[in-house]
């Protein structure tokens, strides 16, 4: 009697222990989100051929802030709200600053890691473009080997999304959704909303190669009563590497509740 | 209304173009109108990121001295500006003029600096201040 009992025990303690286990096992794979695909960009099989007819996008690209073009936004609903309220206080006080997530050493997401005031670095791969931006050292990656985009409603919006790219002849066409909402967009005071669609074409300069073009694409139907253009240009350096760019390294800036960024506390009045 | 517009646009465009060197935060908190000059003793050197910080105690008559801030921008651009980490040592007597924090706190954006030896640094807006004296 005293065996079965001991046993019922053991096989009750052996059940929950698979209940467990089973959990955690379906737990992990939802939040990893794979389905145990192999996509080209991982595959086995490698070409690196496919490399050898791509452009050259080598180097560092510093953007040219003189060169920004586009048309104006025409924003809507909370965006032009929230807009309008910063353009008056920066109109009244020029100490105004938009609160941004930048200003807490927050990494830019997308799409301002394209155009921050540091360079930006192309890495072509099979099948994949990395992106990375030198400062804050932030990473997104291109998938250009023909997998598809999730639904907006699969994928868990993050700071760079999810971006599918390919070529048209020279330019490199990518699609980004799944950017977390609050990013900036396009200039300080706009932001997305979880309905962001952007696209970008990238190519270099026809007669000029070590110029390399920008172009944007916004549509975000909470923001943006139309899509917005928006164009940058960028100009190649083939003598430098990137260098190293932690921001919290010695961020002694604090903000204070209006978003505002105070004086280090060791000289602040 | 066009006016308004015109102004807002480039108030927009001013704070996107003063990102272009600080980059992680806006100069808002500076008074950029004003630029004060002070000279001092280098008292800690912060060869970092995001921003490198050069702590000057600045003596006053009564005998004490005041620390000043003096944030410059990244140590990326600033090697790629030619500038290194032993530019400033401690106990070098330097000459600074900044843009003032408008909260009035002792410190502000580097400007340039005057080495006891004469020699100018600069800032990019300040490159003409260089050309001249150097």
């Amino acid at each position: 009697m005293k065996f079965l009992s001991l046993l019922h025990k053991k096989l009750s303690v052996t059940f929950i222990a698979l209940i467990v286990i089973s959990l955690t096992a379906i737990i992990t794979t939802s939040v990893q989100a794979q389905d145990g695909t192999v996509y080209p960009a991982n595959a086995a099989e490698v070409s690196y051929a496919e490399l050898d007819s791509l452009p050259d996008f080598r180097g560092l690209w510093f953007p040219a802030f003189r060169q920004v073009g586009g048309d104006e936004p025409v924003l809507i609903g909370e965006a032009l709200a929230k807009w309008e309220v910063y353009a008056a206080r920066m109109a009244i006080d020029p100490n105004f600053e938009v609160p941004e997530t930048t200003n807490n050493c927050e990494p830019d997401g997308m799409p301002y890691i394209m155009n921050f005031p540091y360079s930006v670095e192309f890495l072509f791969t099979p099948g994949k473009i990395t992106v990375i931006q030198e400062a804050l050292m932030q990473v997104r990656r291109i998938f250009t080997d023909g997998r598809p985009i999730p639904a907006r409603d699969e994928l868990d919006p993050n700071y760079f999304g999810y971006s599918r790219g390919h070529w048209e002849g020279n330019t490199l066409v990518v699609t980004t959704i799944g950017t977390q909402p609050g990013q900036r967009l396009g200039r300080p005071g706009i932001t997305n909303s979880d309905q962001l669609t952007i696209t970008e074409r990238i190519y270099l300069d026809e007669e000029n190669p070590d110029q390399l073009h920008l172009d944007w694409t916004f549509e975000d139907p909470k923001v943006l009563a139309q899509p917005w253009n928006m164009t940058h240009t960028f100009r190649r350096d083939r003598t430098w590497e990137q260098l190293e760019y932690i921001c919290s390294q010695n961020d002694r800036h604090l903000l204070d509740s209006d978003g505002q960024t105070l004086p280090p506390e060791e000289i602040r009045n | 209304m066009e006016k308004i517009f015109a102004l807002i646009t480039a108030i927009a465009l001013c704070s996107a173009l003063s990102t272009a060197v600080l980059a992680h935060h806006s100069f808002a908190m500076f008074d950029q109108a004003i630029k004060v000059e002070f000279t001092g003793v280098v008292g800690e050197v912060q060869w970092t990121n995001p921003h490198v910080w050069i702590m000057v105690d600045v003596p006053q008559d009564d005998g004490t001295a005041i620390r000043w801030g003096v944030e410059f921008t990244s140590k990326v651009h600033l090697t790629r500006r030619g500038f290194s980490p032993d530019l400033f040592s401690l106990g070098d007597k330097v000459t600074f003029s900044v843009s003032p924090y408008a909260d009035g706190s002792p410190g502000g954006r580097f400007f340039w600096a005057q080495l006891d030896n004469g020699t100018y640094y600069c800032d990019g807006g300040a490159r003409s201040v260089c050309e001249e004296k150097n």
